[in-house]
């Protein structure tokens, strides 16, 4: 009888069988455990009393067993009484128990549960194990051998490889160790099992999975574990499951990694191949790359996008025969998957089943070539959508060897899509931030530089990387009269607009200022003042602002270099000191004296002069260039000797050299670097004289520019040339002090200059009709290009330009 | 005879210019300055279809001087380098044989000349250094023998500085300097050791300029800063010297070509009154002169600093 002893705490389907030793008397002599558990009696109640009183009824001849007639065995079924006087309804084996002689001396007698349905059902319960509908197994820790059920035996792969044969052991070592550690701990235990992954196939096929629980297996009588029970449970649509939020958890840290519209639509394509499709590509609106703001809402049909990424399980990023190359555009027609995806704003399922599919394949070579290469048959292509705007389109595709795409791939690609889509906006949006900030540096920046003859220039703008945005950093080359030329280097602290706006201005008065022709010192100080002026005007406009705005903090280098005399004047306000390189290969920093902040007021600027050989080397930076994290000032200041030092052929090179050798890959500032090499205007190109406040020498002076005219070979600029020499000259002897003198210059244009040395400017007076004077300037102005007047250290000199004929 | 040359002139004459110069000096070289007059006549001359004949005499019986007159083999001559006295021109005037003089004498008067106004150039000198705040002015000018030889040039410089100096008040201090560096040298010793305020001078002797600037040197003035200097000199020499010389210019390519000109125009029209033309070129600036600075320690100290530190960190 099948029992379930609940005390021991194991199932056990043994038959119960109870041993009895009868004399040939008929009466009981021996009585098992067994017996007691079945009828009830101990022992000592039954020794020595007849076996025939345990019967139920007397009548039973069947009971003959225990009638004891002969030697032979014999069997029957007999209804006993319990203990408590219920009937137990057992089979009777009785079996002599022969002593020497061979004549019987006993009969032991077994009795076991008697009913029929016990075996029966035992093998029912095989058949049950056989057949069931999960993966069974059972292993024995003493054979080492295996049992697996049908289920178990047709999912091979449920225990690995070796588990095809019964008996012979699975292939998984962990699954093994798994089981050993069952059958030694005696605990159950649950184990995770995936197929592997097939190396032929580059499908992300979908992957089988089970979960196999395992438990230990008793001896009910002893206790001890004698092997190992498992059942499988395919879990592959939770593993799918997982797999795909972990692809989406992934994707939430390794896509938008950065601020960069290509690169983020690099991470998506690397991400969903090979773990969602076999090949996938992204394509956006030209605008999107453009930074600009694309139309809101669903595209039109027949779109036309730009590759901007594309990865193949098998190739990676070179996809050489993809239909379209990266950066290539491609336009789709109103019916393919992705136009339609577009349209629709929502993923479209797609593949060779689908006619619209197969028309927008056959519509084009490469395409078509490429579906029968790859043997594409199922195709996603969903759209790129964030914040309400469509900014373009990605599609995954499954190609020969890989299942086709299922419902639950959509949403993962839609899900896939939508991360994507807002890291390309952002990096979209940051795009046209700094696009606009940097068209306003550029815009404030000089484009070409003036043409101008006295240093020959080469210069660099590198706005900081990444985050920190444009700076105002800023530099400027301003031809002045008589040939001169101002070299500017400034640098608004801060960045962003707000400092490009400021540097803006800072530029704009400080050309204002060049161009009054104002020294160094007597310019930074009217820059000063401006920057003062700057400064209250932001306070008074809004207080809250004041917090963005501030106190303007700017700093300024302007120098003026004249290629006559060869000397170059520098004043700073408080910016870092210009380097030079002499031709004789000497580099130093020009010590000066650097000055107060712009914006500071009340202290004084000064000027300090430096002669300068022809062909020197100046280089004007901002502290952008020689500050670093890892190094202080000096240190790039003496890489910047070395850097400007290096024979290079030329400027151009040179600021590579420099910056090269300056900068990291990214610099965490800005950075302007303007380079300068001096040329000298020589004797045949410049004349001076000396006058004396003589009126009579006036007709000498014209003489004089009009020999040195027709030494340069420029008669014709003689008539002019002479009319404004009498004028400039008469004036200065009318109204100026001596040492007076009279200056031609031969270089891009002809420039005639007088220089007296008393402060007072001319004005453009208008003449009336009888008045004497008052004409000569109105005179000079219409007859030449432009004509103008600066203060020197001991007077003024007004100058007039002619442009040179051709040639 | 003056008739036929004009004949001659029309009518085609030996088309031949002769021009008399000196011959070499000590070395038996010619100076830069002499070559560029005889180059400037040659190209001058050839412009206007004329030839040249070169005649290096400096006395009337010269014997190429005498063949190029007496066998007529030019129609005109042209006269360098006249002295006060020069019997070259003498002996032309009085043979009326057609010339034109680079220079200029008692003699040249009834002649066509060109001459610089080295007076006026002294003198401009002068009012050059006087713009600039120079009150202690010295000249240096040619050697003793030059300057009693007779060569006009020297002797007008002196007149024309003097004058200058009177008219500004100021006193005039003349050296005679020979024509080499040492005596350039010399000649700084003997101004300073005279007036050792002396701030600037004006020179007529190019060829001493070199010595007058190590004689400056030596004697801790550095030019233009301490001491200016301003001259006559052509303007090769003004430039190559260091620093290049403030100078007013020797136009030997102006001089030529007026020389050929009047010589043409004489040729053509012999009963025009002559013509005589005085240069007088301006004061080119250059790097030698600046304004006065007092010695230092000779005044009291201003208020501005010394000049600042042209701080160059090599």
């Amino acid at each position: 009888m099948a029992t379930y002893d609940q005390g021991d705490g194991h199932r056990r389907w043994s038959a119960e069988v109870a041993t009895v030793t009868v004399g040939l008397d008929g009466i009981v002599t021996g009585w098992s455990e067994g017996a007691r558990r079945l009828l009830g009696h101990r022992a000592p109640d039954v020794v020595g009393r007849a076996a025939a009183d345990l019967l139920l009824g007397r009548e039973v001849p069947q009971a003959a067993g225990l009638a004891l007639t002969g030697s032979q065995e014999w069997s029957g079924t007999a209804a006993l009484r319990h203990r408590d006087g219920h009937r137990v309804e057992v089979t009777l084996h009785a079996h002599p128990s022969l002593g020497g002689d061979g004549t019987p001396q006993a009969f032991v007698v077994a009795v076991t549960t008697p009913i029929s349905g016990s075996r029966h059902d035992r093998t029912m319960v095989e058949w049950a194990f056989a057949q069931a509908s999960i993966a069974l197994s059972a292993h024995s820790t003493a054979s080492r051998s295996w049992h697996l059920n049908a289920a178990a035996e047709r999912g091979e792969q449920v225990f690995g490889a070796g588990g095809e044969q019964p008996g012979a052991a699975p292939a998984d070592e962990d699954f093994l160790r798994c089981v050993r550690r069952v059958a030694e701990e005696a605990i159950p235990m649950r184990y995770e099992r995936a197929a592997p992954e097939p190396s032929s196939a580059p499908a992300p096929a979908r992957r089988q999975a089970w979960i196999i629980e395992l438990w230990p297996v008793r001896d009910p009588a002893t206790g001890e574990v004698v092997g190992v029970g498992t059942a499988a449970f395919d879990s592959s649509d939770q593993h799918s499951a997982r797999q795909r939020l972990a692809l989406l958890q992934e994707a939430g840290t390794s896509i938008g990694t950065t601020l960069n519209v290509t690169r983020t639509a690099k991470e998506l394509a690397v991400l969903a191949v090979p773990r969602l499709a076999d090949f996938a590509s992204v394509d956006l609106l030209d605008s999107v790359l453009r930074g600009e703001e694309p139309v809101a809402g669903p595209v039109e049909a027949n779109v036309v996008l730009r590759r901007v990424a594309h990865r193949s399980a098998t190739r990676g990023d070179v996809v050489p025969d993809a239909a379209v190359d990266l950066g290539g555009i491609d336009d789709y027609p109103p019916f393919s998957p992705p136009a339609r995806c577009l349209t629709g704003g929502r993923p479209v399922l797609s593949g060779a089943d689908d006619p619209d599919f197969a028309r927008w394949i056959a519509g084009r070579v490469s395409r078509t070539t490429a579906v029968e290469t790859y043997g594409i048959h199922s195709v996603i292509a969903t759209p790129l959508r964030a914040r309400g705007i469509t900014l373009g389109v990605a599609v995954f595709v499954r190609t020969e060897g890989s299942p086709p795409f299922e419902q639950d791939d959509l949403i993962l690609a839609e899900e896939l899509a939508g991360r994507a889509a807002v890291g390309v906006d952002n990096a979209r949006r940051y795009t046209r931030e700094r696009t606009n900030a940097l068209t306003l540096q550029r815009s404030l920046l000089p484009r070409d530089l003036p043409k101008q003859a006295a240093v020959e220039v080469a210069y660099r703008y590198l706005p900081a990387g990444r985050g920190a945005g444009v700076g105002g950093d800023w530099f400027d080359v301003v031809p002045l009269s008589g040939t001169r030329v101002a070299l500017v280097v400034g640098d608004v602290v801060g960045h962003g607009i707000h400092a490009s706006a400021t540097m803006g201005r800072l530029r704009t008065a400080v050309r204002t200022l060049a161009d009054v022709d104002l020294p160094p010192d007597e310019l930074l100080t009217h820059l000063d003042d401006l920057v003062i002026h700057l400064t209250s005007d932001d306070d008074t406009v809004d207080g809250r602002i004041r917090e963005d705005s501030g106190e303007i903090g700017a700093t300024c280098l302007y120098a003026v270099y004249d290629p006559v005399s060869r000397v170059c004047t520098v004043a700073s306000a408080g910016h870092v000191p210009p380097a030079v390189l002499l031709p004789d290969g000497t580099v130093s920093v020009v010590r000066l004296t650097p000055g107060p902040l712009l914006g500071v007021g009340g202290l004084p600027f000064e000027s300090t002069e430096l002669e300068l050989p022809e062909g020197s080397l100046l280089a004007f930076f901002t502290d952008g260039l020689i500050e670093a994290r890892d190094r202080d000032v000096g240190l790039g200041l003496e890489r910047l000797c070395e850097a400007l030092a290096a024979p290079v052929p030329s400027l151009d090179v040179t600021c590579d050299t420099i910056l090269k050798a300056l900068l990291p890959e990214s610099p965490a500032d800005d950075v302007a670097l303007l380079l300068a090499r001096t040329r000298a205007l020589h004797a045949d190109q410049v004349a001076a004289w000396s006058l004396p406040s003589d009126p009579a020498i006036v007709a000498d002076a014209r003489a004089q520019a009009s020999r040195q005219l027709t030494a340069w070979g420029l008669e014709d600029a003689a008539f002019v040339t002479e009319l404004v020499v009498s004028e400039l000259v008469t004036n200065a002897i009318r109204y100026g002090a001596v040492p007076i003198g009279l200056r031609l210059i031969r270089d891009r244009t002809l420039i005639c200059e007088v220089s007296d040395a008393s402060n007072t400017a001319p004005h453009l007076r208008r003449a009336r009709t009888y008045d004497e004077g008052g004409r000569g300037l109105h005179m000079v102005a219409q007859l030449t290009q432009g004509w103008g007047t600066r203060q020197t250290p001991v007077g003024k000199t007004i100058w007039a330009e002619q442009t040179l004929p051709a040639g | 005879m003056a008739a036929r040359i004009a004949d001659e002139g029309s009518g085609g004459g030996t088309h031949t210019l002769g021009l008399l110069y000196p011959p070499a000096g000590r070395n038996r070289d010619y100076t830069t300055m002499q070559l560029a007059f005889v180059g400037g006549v040659a190209e001058a001359a050839a412009a206007h279809g004329y030839d040249l004949l070169l005649s290096p005499g400096d006395r009337r019986d010269d014997p190429s001087f005498l063949r190029m007159i007496r066998d007529r083999r030019v129609d005109g001559v042209i006269v360098m380098e006249i002295r006060r006295e020069d019997d070259r021109v003498e002996r032309l005037a009085a043979e009326g044989f057609p010339f034109v003089a680079i220079g200029r004498n008692h003699h040249t008067g009834s002649s066509g000349w060109v001459d610089l106004d080295f007076a006026g150039l002294a003198g401009a000198c002068v009012q050059h250094l006087a713009d600039l705040g120079h009150t202690r002015i010295a000249f240096v000018n040619r050697s003793e023998q030059l300057f009693h030889s007779g060569y006009g040039f020297a002797r007008l410089g002196d007149e024309g500085y003097t004058e200058g100096m009177k008219k500004l008040l100021l006193t005039p201090r003349a050296y005679l300097c020979g024509d080499d560096l040492a005596s350039g040298e010399q000649v700084v010793e003997r101004i300073l050791l005279d007036d050792p305020m002396t701030s600037s001078l004006v020179t007529l002797n190019e060829a001493a300029l070199e010595g007058v600037y190590r004689g400056l040197t030596r004697h801790g003035r550095s030019v233009p800063r301490d001491f200016s200097v301003v001259g006559v000199a052509a303007s090769p020499w003004a430039e190559q010297v260091t620093p290049a010389l403030t100078a007013a210019e020797i136009p030997a390519k102006e001089m030529t070509r007026v020389a050929v000109d009047l010589m043409l125009r004489r040729l053509r029209s012999p009963d025009s009154p002559p013509r005589h033309v005085l240069l007088k070129p301006l004061i080119t600036l250059r790097a030698s002169t600046g304004r006065c600075r007092p010695a230092p320690g000779s005044e009291p100290e201003t208020d501005f600093p010394d000049f600042p530190d042209f701080g160059m960190n090599v």
